[in-house]
């Protein structure tokens, strides 16, 4: 055998077969015999291909697939597994050969000395995206659930929620700190775009996502103020890189930027304007939504935790500008000062005095101060968002004696319409469909009312909602002492013009900053948050922040921001969904709503009115959710290649729709029929999905010729095909050995090692015999032999339990009488003789 | 289906049995391979089953690979459902059948031979079995192959399933009993084949030409028909015809010809089109009949193909849409369901052609049906999916009014079948 694989250097120079000739016949066959299978001699005659303009070096019998592999070049394949020959049912691996009419499979084609080989032309990858959409046309499954989808920053809210029902709640905030670092901010603030969306609301009611995750940020910081325990840590964090990041503003933006580059290892200082951090949510959302101390203070300390520091009082344009930043030797700027220009209301009289800005009268109660006068007056409060409810609600606490909040088109389309019906409840006035004309004012220019028209409503504007359009004749007046103005906000931007030569303005008056790359016209400088996008709500400010945050981080690391704009743009558009609500024996269980102090109270107060889950609220509401989420969905083949090819793009097709585009991953250019098969999970480890199966065949393959039980195979012809057991019988009655290699082969989700059980189990100790059973059952190896064959178990929460250990703990069983460690006789006549301990015993449900 | 008498002129040597029975497997046997092949490359004789390699060099390949073993498997699996040229000749030569695998097993030095036959031809079967089972008595096949101490066994393999079978990788895994599947070729199996041994696969009407090129020379069965593909193909001549039938055809025979020899069409009917090649086939309009040439070339260059041999003729009683999405979902729906494409992408063919006949097709529908096909045929895996979007590519192609206004509009757009 050695001298086949070190032949000597005269035999290597002309060869053209695998085999040297050996001198004596005989002696060659008996090693060709052991030698050549099952696999080829480790020395073959190497040669030089082309592929993609490099030179590689290729065995003899190697497959162009194999090549490409080797040298690190991606060549997409859903149907080869590295154990198997090039089955060529996916055709995604085509390549194109020079010379060669027909696209090349490279999984199977023997690459040949002196090929040209191009793995990306057009045409190649025209035919990758059309086989990926007849593959989706047929792929009745979806990725992420709604909810995650609908969410701003895409929370994995089914983990979360999964978590909290299993009573995991830090690891339910540490879930959802990988998207958001405020848990318990959002779960109070968050208009929760998520519960719009969510499937559970076609069986019953949504479920509350919001109020769930502020439990479990609310356990965190419980933790934290009374064991000073920190906060968990998304992810594992980096080692100090080294640099400096300045960033201004301490808001939602600011403040998850701050949060994730200091995850990455990067050195962070936010520099804020006002004497404390928070931007909006201190100075904007009043106390009794967002309690300052408690909650707000407690969540930026987990910025501080990971050594982050607060320089507070410093604003940018007034006390440094970006440049001295840079001279200060920080590497990266991030601007996230946000929005406090309120817009104007552009009608005569806005001068008056009493016509006051909704986002100072804000700050002004945050400060714990009440406005000059406010007390007993007549408050009006123009604008239909969470603002201009902040000015009303905090009005009402203030003591004004009438507060009327007017709105100018419907109460659906108002942004703030799950607060109004609170709002009213603490005895103010909403008149909707009216905009404001002129302010009326007295001799000495002082506010004495506010002169509306009536809208009546026109055709929808691009965002959906019906545009209001003045009907003359219906103008009314309201006689008020006070006008506060919400009706939104723009940024401030005149930092940008002394020391930050580059950043550009847009038209509307934001900073100019790529939706991507969060880069601005001047190097180094980042641009996120409401003063890249005008006013929006926490939630997209933070996941704003977070996407900066990891532009930063790629900055920093000298990474080209450009490709990472190509693959984001790709990623981030998601596909839309159908609502397909499986078949589900659910029982009917309504939504817990939270409590709520009755209005009489909560109106003169700034305490915090809604009432928390308990535990066992918050894990019941938890557990209504349906886990509508793909298992395979961070290690699908199939999405990854649908995002690279852009084959979930709804874009691609506008004439779907009414424009609207596609609606799920079904639609495509050859949307048709489709096959919706029943989810088997009726096997102990592997759960099959059938709906989400490609029919690659890896399954059949691997279980036929690597394990030799042979459980799977192409069933039925023509299109309804399906890689599945004979007669789609349950894995239990195949030859399956449980080996989990179909799940392992498996590239998207349709063969899955089966989900946890929520369920949990407790080992008896006081009751082993020590049989061993189950050590010889148990799959995945958790129980063992230990010392002195004593067994030894694992527990997810606590890693190891010895059982050594615990025999040391007093206890009596009947095994221990069998081994003689306790005195049968005396123990039977004293306090520890149990009968119903005795072996054997019917479980407790079973025992009357 | 009867066999028509062909005109006057038409070379015929399909249905002629040898006047001297295994003379040329004796001859075969005694000049050796290299003379075997030799001969039969300078004949010119191609496959017959649709691939048109010449056979001596796929023997020569063959029988050049190194193997322990070797096989010869004649395939009369006849794939098209309503084709049985390969049943008549099978049950009216199977001599020169049995005779032509024979001398295919000598020449590669297979000692184990099969005749794979659908198992309803239950008549065929039989009477290949007479021959194989009369010649083991004369001491011609079975153990003592010509008197001589090697084995030459030939079994007639009845195979039922699905059309997929007349595929030949997929043949030869049916014959091992495996998944019916197509394998990617290279390698084909004539180094990989049966039980991954160099298998000479030809098709039962190639076989019958063997033992008359033996017999009465290369060069005299170079010159019948087109010289570039010489020799005859058995055609069935069916639908608005006055006698449908089998016909031995020269190749290069121009389709009026063909027409003429079937009676010309049925009273009162004109021929519209004939659908050439079976299921997978094309449609060729009558204003092509005349420079059409019966070849595989002639009728590669007009989108069509000779596959199973079969000519329909149609008249204007037929709607083009309707029948080609009627094949397509033929196709569609016997694909044996390997390839995402043809899986898929046949059955969406199949389903852009239904639009059409529904009057429900999108104004993109054209394009996308010209785009499906051309994606599924360059990435086919075997000739199923390669042809299934023929029957739609030449109704489009030749018919586009029948498809409706924005079809006819974009057919002034040339238009490109598989060639």
């Amino acid at each position: 055998m050695a001298d086949l694989i070190d032949r000597p250097a005269s035999a290597v120079t002309p060869v053209s077969h695998a085999i040297t000739p050996a001198p004596s016949a005989e002696v060659a066959v008996d090693k060709l015999l052991t030698t050549r299978s099952p696999q080829r001699p480790q020395r073959t005659p190497t040669f030089y291909v082309e592929i993609d303009g490099q030179k590689l070096e290729a065995f003899e019998g190697q497959t162009i697939l194999e090549v490409c592999r080797a040298n690190g070049i991606e060549v997409p394949t859903l149907c080869y597994d590295p154990k198997l020959p090039g089955f060529g049912a996916c055709r995604m691996c085509v390549v194109d050969v020079e010379g060669c009419d027909q696209p090349s499979i490279s999984c199977s084609a023997k690459a040949e000395p002196a090929q040209a080989v191009s793995t990306q032309t057009d045409r190649i990858r025209e035919i990758r995206r059309t086989n990926l959409e007849l593959i989706f046309s047929d792929h009745n499954a979806y990725c992420l659930p709604p909810c995650q989808n609908k969410c701003p920053s895409h929370i994995d809210i089914p983990g979360f929620l999964k978590a909290n029902a299993e009573s995991q709640f830090r690891e339910s905030a540490r879930i959802f700190k990988r998207t958001i670092p405020f848990p318990s901010i959002l779960g109070r603030v968050c208009p929760a775009p998520c519960e719009d969306h969510c499937r559970r609301d076609e069986v019953d009611e949504a479920i509350a996502i919001r109020d769930s995750h502020r439990y479990a940020g609310d356990q965190v910081l419980k933790a934290m103020w009374d064991e000073d325990l920190d906060p968990p840590v998304p992810f594992e964090l980096q080692p100090k890189s080294g640099k400096r990041v300045a960033v201004i503003g301490s808001g939602p933006a600011g403040a998850s930027a701050a949060y994730y580059l200091l995850v990455a290892g990067h050195d962070v200082t936010v520099f804020e304007k006002d004497p404390e951090p928070g931007g909006m949510l201190r100075y904007g959302i009043p106390q009794y939504r967002l309690p300052k101390i408690e909650v707000l203070d407690g969540e930026y300390q987990s910025i501080t935790r990971l050594g982050g520091r607060f320089e507070c009082g410093k604003m940018l344009g007034r006390d440094f500008t970006v440049a001295d930043l840079k001279a200060q030797g920080y590497d990266g700027v991030v601007v996230a000062i946000g929005c406090y220009d309120t817009n104007d209301l552009g009608i005569p009289g806005e001068d008056a005095d009493g016509v006051i800005d909704g986002l100072d009268y804000l700050h002004t109660a945050a400060l714990g101060l009440t406005y000059p006068d406010h007390e007993g007056s007549r408050v009006v409060v123009v604008g239909g968002g969470y603002t201009s409810m902040d000015c009303a609600r905090t009005s009402v606490r203030q003591g004004a004696k009438e507060v009327t909040l007017v709105y100018r088109r419907d109460m659906k389309d108002m942004p703030a319409a799950d607060e109004v019906h609170e709002m009213i409840e603490e005895g103010a006035r909403a008149i909707f469909q009216a905009g404001p004309t002129r302010v009326v004012t007295d001799a000495k220019n002082k506010v004495i009312g506010l002169e509306f028209i009536r809208m009546q409503l026109g055709a929808p504007d691009a965002s959906g909602r019906r545009r209001p359009e003045p009907a003359p004749g219906t103008e009314f007046i309201i006689e008020c002492d006070r006008i506060l103005k919400a009706i939104g906000q723009g940024p401030d931007m005149t930092w940008a013009s002394v020391g930050a030569e580059g950043v550009a303005t847009t038209k509307s008056g934001r900073m100019k900053a790529d939706a991507v790359t969060f880069q601005s016209g001047r190097d180094g400088v980042f641009g996120c948050g409401d003063l890249r996008n005008g006013a929006t709500t926490v939630v997209a400010s933070i996941a704003d922040g977070r996407r900066c945050a990891y532009a930063v981080d790629a900055y920093l690391k000298g990474l080209d921001l450009s490709e990472i704009r190509n693959r984001q743009t790709l990623a981030e558009p998601q596909p839309e969904f159908l609502s397909i609500v499986p078949f589900t024996a659910e029982v009917k269980e309504p939504r817990l709503r939270l409590k709520a102090l009755p209005a009489a109270e909560r109106k003169n107060d700034y305490i915090q009115y809604e009432i928390p889950y308990t535990k066992p609220e918050v894990m019941a509401e938890s557990t209504r959710c349906l886990q509508c989420t793909c298992e395979a969905i961070g290690f699908c083949d199939l999405r990854r290649l649908g995002i690279e090819y852009g084959t979930t793009l709804k874009t691609l097709e506008k004439e779907h729709h009414g424009g609207a585009g596609f609606r799920s991953i079904t639609e495509n250019r050859w949307t048709g029929a489709n096959h919706d098969y029943l989810r088997d999970d009726s096997h102990a480890f592997v759960l099959r999905e059938p709906s989400r199966c490609i029919d690659c065949g890896r399954c059949a393959n691997v279980c036929a010729e690597v394990v030799g039980a042979a459980c799977y195979d192409f069933m039925r012809t023509g299109f309804d095909t399906l890689v599945t057991t004979p007669l789609d019988m349950s894995l239990n009655e195949s030859p399956c050995v449980s080996c989990g290699r179909c799940a392992e082969t498996c590239p998207t989700g349709a063969l899955m090692p089966k989900p946890r059980i929520l369920t949990k189990y407790e080992v008896d100790e006081s009751r082993c015999i020590l049989c061993g059973i189950c050590v010889d059952a148990c799959p995945y190896d958790a129980l063992r032999s230990g010392f002195d064959f004593e067994l030894a178990h694992t527990d997810r929460s606590e890693p190891m339990i010895d059982l050594i250990a615990l025999s040391k703990l007093e206890r009596t069983s009947e095994a221990t009488f069998i081994r003689g460690e306790a005195n049968w006789e005396n123990t039977v006549a004293g306090r520890r003789y149990d009968p119903a301990r005795q072996l054997p015993v019917l479980p407790q449900s079973l025992r009357k | 289906m009867k066999r028509l008498n062909a005109p006057k002129g038409w070379s015929q040597l399909l249905f002629v049995a040898p006047s001297e029975p295994w003379a040329a497997l004796r001859a075969a046997a005694a000049a050796g391979a290299a003379s075997t092949t030799a001969t039969l490359i300078a004949s010119g004789l191609r496959g017959r089953g649709g691939g048109g390699f010449l056979t001596g060099a796929k023997w020569q390949a063959a029988a050049a690979e190194p193997a322990s073993q070797y096989y010869a498997v004649a395939n009369g699996y006849e794939s098209d459902p309503a084709v049985f040229t390969n049943r008549l000749l099978m049950e009216e030569n199977p001599q020169a059948i049995v005779e032509g695998l024979a001398i295919a097993a000598v020449t590669v030095g297979a000692r184990e031979a099969f005749i794979a036959v659908r198992a309803e031809y239950t008549e065929a079967i039989k009477r290949l079995e007479a021959v194989i089972a009369s010649a083991e008595r004369e001491g011609i096949l079975g153990a003592t192959l010509l008197g001589t101490g090697r084995e030459l066994i030939i079994t007639v393999r009845p195979l039922q399933g699905s059309s997929m079978i007349g595929e030949e990788t997929v043949l030869m895994k049916a014959l091992a009993g495996k998944r019916g599947q197509p394998e990617q070729t290279p390698p084909y199996p004539s180094s990989v084949g049966y039980l991954g041994k160099p298998t000479a696969v030809n098709n039962v009407a190639t076989l019958a030409a063997v033992s008359w090129i033996l017999n009465n020379g290369a060069a005299a069965f170079a010159q019948i028909g087109d010289t570039a593909q010489p020799g005859t193909v058995l055609v069935q001549i069916s639908g608005s015809v006055t006698n449908p039938g089998v016909l031995e055809v020269p190749t290069g025979t121009p389709l009026s010809e063909v027409i003429a020899a079937a009676g010309g069409t049925a009273s009162g009917a004109t021929i519209k089109a004939l659908l050439a090649g079976g299921p997978t086939g094309g449609f060729i309009p009558a204003n092509l009949f005349g420079s059409t040439p019966y070849s595989g070339a002639g009728l590669q260059n007009v989108g069509a193909h000779i596959g199973s041999g079969a000519l329909l003729a149609l008249d204007k009683t037929v709607a083009i849409p309707e029948l080609a999405t009627m094949l397509t979902r033929w196709c569609a729906d016997e694909a044996c369901g390997k390839t995402i494409p043809c899986r898929i992408g046949t059955r969406r063919l199949a389903e852009i052609g239904q639009r059409f006949v529904d009057g429900l097709a999108g104004p993109d529908d054209a394009e996308r049906l010209q785009k499906l096909a051309a994606d599924v045929t360059d990435s086919a895996l075997c000739a199923h999916e390669a042809l299934a979007p023929s029957p739609l590519l030449t109704g489009v192609r030749y018919f586009a009014p029948e498809f409706g206004p924005a079809v006819a509009a974009s057919s002034a757009t040339p238009t490109s079948g598989r060639s």
